[in-house]
């Protein structure tokens, strides 16, 4: 029910009527000035109706505007400039339409060019009523002198391009921190618009100390428990994933706090471009990942496609197979084919589009041989597979040896031997395999794996 | 007039929904009434809202449900956050309080205080319960019990529990648990809805509501009390919905003939009547669904439908007839025993092989005030060899690569005495601030032990673990942002861990 609004709804009307008393108090004042030229002499008859006008809109732009002030969440400090700014307008508007209606010209005589010279500070006070409500509206680096000079800079498009400070380090605190510690709001002091703004820092001193994490107070708040009530960024505003707080701790470490430098011109930086490229969403990469999974310390691999055709996964699921999503981008699936009485033959041709987003696969105990399941080497980003109790042999272990990011297998209930394990022996990022009821032994793994490998046989 | 108007408004095939509740209805909303209502009141409730009422008035302009609904629905689209570790939660839930004395947390300086009172300084005047606050000395009581090392990690396990300690290179033992309630009943539902006051839903809810199921056949939560249970009483609402959808409500299984209650036909009744008359009340709902649009008909025709699948696929998953012997001897003898602790475990590997989401045990008996060395003696022989069993038969069917196992109580238990305190008998009261928890399997780092107690068992020392932090890492492994997985009630949104909560980063591998 919108008749409850009334407020919100003429205060709407703020921005608008607003207009009114500008054009009618330059009118004012046009009139005024002009009647000095001859030719126009006879305006200034016109003078009180464009004021009196001008006064009456601008009192009821003030009680519109306030109405809008209740129902708007505007900066408390911005709001009050242009407050009173604007009811000094209105104030002044009115008085000066007063001094020369008839009745007080009778007891006062305003000498007239006292008056027009009055119309300098109605226009000036205007100006400075109306970029504070322009500054409200758009925000107060809207319409500043900054706008004049500053210069975008261009998105990098490769690592090398990359600078640390301008590129990653400021973004991310102009993001996080410029809310509050920017012009016109300059929190304990601390102004964060520039590098030189950091070093110099605020109410407690420096906010970043080249080389020195414990003497970086901005380090200090932004890495504190969030519960701390010097934690930044306070009043549960976003605070800084992990890493944005890794590429910070290592610019002032490892960068020297330094600005004006190539990300790749720092030594050991490798280690962190990749964080840098998801953060810039470069190299056909992972923004929404790095973002998204902020708080994951291994990030998904780079090979799995951003996104799929949902409608295969509808396709595969109307087949029968149980089909979770484990992340939307990159989008990564979890696929399952549950056992049941009398079912029919695993068709596994329907995942064949979704190959790539294949990343935990379960395939057991449903009666499969090895050339049923020749489809998985496909699967090239499988990091859990899943294929127990089915009657198959070394020929599969050696089949999936190409699957580089398989991390676990479970092969348990197989008929896999220690001869098929060696096919593993090269797949660098396997953890685990499970092949408890096998005729796989305790030695069997020692001889294949000995005791460097970071493979773990569950037998 | 009026009436006319009404009749057009739902036209003759909505007759039966005259009835006196829908009538009131319109009257409210009868045009004549509207009008003057509103023209009438305009001018005062314009005057109320200037003068500060916004916030009694501003949330009515904007049909709060339609706003609801959209958004939740992209909560739930959104999920899961990011990639899960665990696919599926099997948590071993010790009602009562386990005294982490006698199980992991070794404390070898208190059998030299035998008897001492605990020093102010430790306790800093933390209340305690009435069971205890009056009494004259609080005199240290050591364990009765031996601790030696295991494992390749060399962790100390009382020797109460010799299977535990077995598997515990496949624990990450967390010993700085703590929680703000000091009593069961809050402490329970704390632990389980994230609130000490009844009302939120379980995490089990929480999962089921954010991640759905991974096997329609089954409910997606299930919860199960060992039998014979007869301390502390466990409460529904602990694996309750609270506010979501009853749909994700945990469903109990009992030991017995009948596992769900009300599942299984009538005797004489046909399965088939049974189906027929499921399709006709499934039509009725969705007429009073069209009528009345409460979501709570969607949860009743949903849970008909779930309880008629169940109907086949609970007596085949309940049964444990297929069973090898070495699969009993791994879980002990209560194994054959429906109900006990050992067959409750045996049938959440069960549960868990068919992708059951989150399974919950609850086991009672862990308030040992007094005669705690004869308790908590009985208590361990009963659960240790099903638990480690557990770990043991997920580890080598390879479910324990996507699967968190959790074990842990409701808080710890006091270094001092309760009661009289002589060489073999003490008793110990209830300790909210540092007790032991531990969690195996998924995305844990295995064979560790996170953080550290003073020599008293009394305080922490190092690496605190909050309750909402455990429940904030326990989503996390699940694939989702606590601070996201959210749902709007009573004008406000909720979540597991109400506005708290960190991820315990350091136990995650």
């Amino acid at each position: 029910m919108i008749l409850l609004d009334i407020p919100t709804f003429f205060g709407r009307l703020h921005p608008l009527v607003v207009h009114l008393p500008i054009g009618f108090l330059v009118l004012a004042a046009l009139l005024d000035w002009a009647s000095y030229w001859p030719t126009y002499k006879s305006v200034r008859a016109a003078v009180p109706l464009a004021l009196g006008a001008g006064a009456a809109s601008a009192v009821v732009a003030c009680g519109l505007g306030w109405l809008l002030s209740t129902t708007g969440d505007y900066a408390p400090a911005l709001l009050d400039n242009h407050k009173y700014s604007g009811l000094a307008l209105a104030g002044v508007a009115v008085l000066l339409y007063a001094l020369i209606t008839p009745a007080v010209r009778a007891y006062v005589a305003l000498p007239k060019k006292v008056f027009s010279g009055a119309f300098v500070a109605v226009l000036g006070l205007m100006s400075y009523a109306g970029h504070q409500g322009g500054n409200l509206t758009h925000g107060s680096d809207y319409l500043s002198l900054s706008v004049l000079t500053e210069t975008q800079r261009p998105k990098p498009t490769s690592l090398e391009q990359v600078f640390v400070f301008e590129d990653v380090v400021q973004p991310m605190l102009t993001r996080r921190c410029g809310q509050c510690h920017q012009d016109g709001k300059l929190k304990g002091k601390l102004r964060m618009n520039t590098h030189a703004d950091l070093l110099k820092g605020g109410k407690h001193g420096p906010a970043i100390v080249a080389g020195n994490l414990t003497k970086s107070e901005l380090y200090r708040r932004v890495t504190l428990d969030p519960a701390h009530k010097e934690f930044m960024p306070t009043d549960g505003k976003t605070a800084l994933t992990r890493n944005e707080v890794a590429l910070l701790k290592w610019w002032i470490e490892k960068a020297a706090a330094a600005d004006n430098t190539k990300l790749t011109a720092v030594k050991g930086s490798e280690a962190v471009q990749p964080m840098v490229a998801g953060l810039l969403g470069l190299s056909g990469s992972t923004d929404a990942v790095v973002q998204e999974a902020g708080n994951d310390a291994h990030p998904p691999n780079p090979a799995i496609p951003m996104t799929g055709d949902t409608a295969r996964i509808t396709a595969a699921r109307s087949q029968g197979f149980v089909i979770r999503i484990m992340n939307h981008k990159p989008l990564m699936l979890d696929v399952t084919w549950p056992k049941k009485t009398g079912q029919p033959v695993v068709d596994l041709a329907v995942l064949t589009p979704l190959a790539k987003h294949i990343i935990w696969l379960n395939l057991s105990d449903l009666n499969l041989t090895d050339s049923q399941l020749k489809a998985v080497t496909q699967y090239s980003n499988l990091e859990k597979l899943r294929v127990e109790k089915n009657p198959i042999s070394n020929e599969f272990l050696r089949s999936i040896a190409g699957l580089s990011y398989l991390q676990a297998l479970n092969v348990y209930g197989t008929h896999i031997t220690s001869a098929g394990l060696t096919a593993l022996k090269d797949m660098k990022r396997l953890e685990k395999i499970y092949a408890w009821q096998t005729t796989i032994t305790a030695s069997d793994v020692q001889r294949v794996f000995k005791d460097s490998s970071n493979v773990e046989v569950i037998l | 007039m009026s009436h006319h108007h009404h009749d057009d408004e739902f036209g003759p095939r909505h007759a039966w929904l005259h009835t006196p509740e829908l009538a009131k209805l319109n009257e409210k909303l009868d045009r004549r009434r509207f009008l003057t209502k509103t023209t009438l009141g305009l001018g005062a409730l314009a005057v109320g809202s200037l003068w500060g009422g916004r916030q009694l008035f501003g949330g009515v302009a904007k049909a709060p449900n339609e706003l609801t609904e959209d958004t939740q629905e992209a909560i739930l689209k959104a999920l899961p956050h990011f990639a899960p570790k665990a696919k599926r939660v099997v948590y071993l839930f010790m009602s009562g309080g386990p005294s982490q004395f006698e199980t992991f947390d070794y404390k070898p300086k208190l059998a030299a205080m035998f008897g001492q009172s605990l020093p102010d300084s430790v306790r800093k005047g933390q209340r305690l319960t009435g069971m205890s606050a009056n009494q004259s000395s609080l005199p240290i009581a050591p364990s009765v019990y031996n601790f030696s090392q295991y494992g390749k990690s060399n962790t100390w396990v009382s020797e109460l529990l010799p299977y535990t300690a077995g598997v515990v290179d496949d624990l990450c033992i967390i010993k700085s648990l703590y929680t703000e309630q000091i009593n069961h009943d809050p402490a329970i539902t704390f632990f389980q809805t994230g609130n000490q006051l009844p009302g939120r839903p379980s995490i089990g809810s929480w999962v089921s509501y954010g991640l759905g199921s991974d096997n329609e056949n089954l409910p997606t939560f299930i919860s199960m009390i060992s039998k014979n249970g007869n301390d502390q009483p466990l409460y529904s609402r602990l694996w309750g919905s609270g506010f979501l959808p009853t749909r994700y409500e945990g469903v109990q299984f009992r030991s017995g003939k009948d596992p769900v209650l009300f599942l299984n036909n009538p005797d004489g009744y046909d399965g088939t009547d049974r189906q027929e008359m499921l399709t006709y009340l499934k039509q009725l709902n969705e007429m009073q669904q069209s009528g009345f649009g409460d979501p709570e008909i969607d949860n009743r025709m949903a849970q008909y439908e779930m309880a008629y699948r169940m109907q086949t696929s609970v007596p085949d998953v309940m049964s444990i007839a297929g069973e090898p012997d070495e699969v009993f001897d791994l879980y002990g003898p209560d194994s054959r025993d429906p109900g006990t602790y050992a067959a409750n475990c045996l049938l959440a590997r069960k549960l868990l092989q068919k992708d059951v989401k989150f399974v919950q045990l609850y086991h009672q008996g862990w308030d040992q005030h007094g005669g705690l060395p004869g308790g908590i003696k009985n208590q361990c022989k009963n659960i240790d060899q099903a638990t480690a069993a557990l770990v043991t038969d997920l580890k080598r069917t390879g479910l324990l690569d996507d699967t968190l196992v959790i074990w842990g109580g409701e808080f710890g238990r006091t270094v001092y005495s309760q009661g009289k305190l002589t060489k073999d008998n003490y008793g110990r009261d209830h300790h909210p601030r540092c007790f032991t928890m531990w969690m195996a399997g998924a995305g844990v780092k295995s064979g560790i032990t996170y953080g550290e107690t003073d020599d008293f068992g009394y305080n922490i020392t190092q690496n605190p673990v909050h309750v909402h932090d455990f429940q904030a890492t326990l989503l996390h492994l699940l694939g989702i942002d606590h601070e996201r997985l959210t749902f709007k009630s009573q004008g406000r949104r909720f979540r597991l861990t109400d506005v708290h909560g960190k991820v315990v980063n350091d136990i995650l591998s």
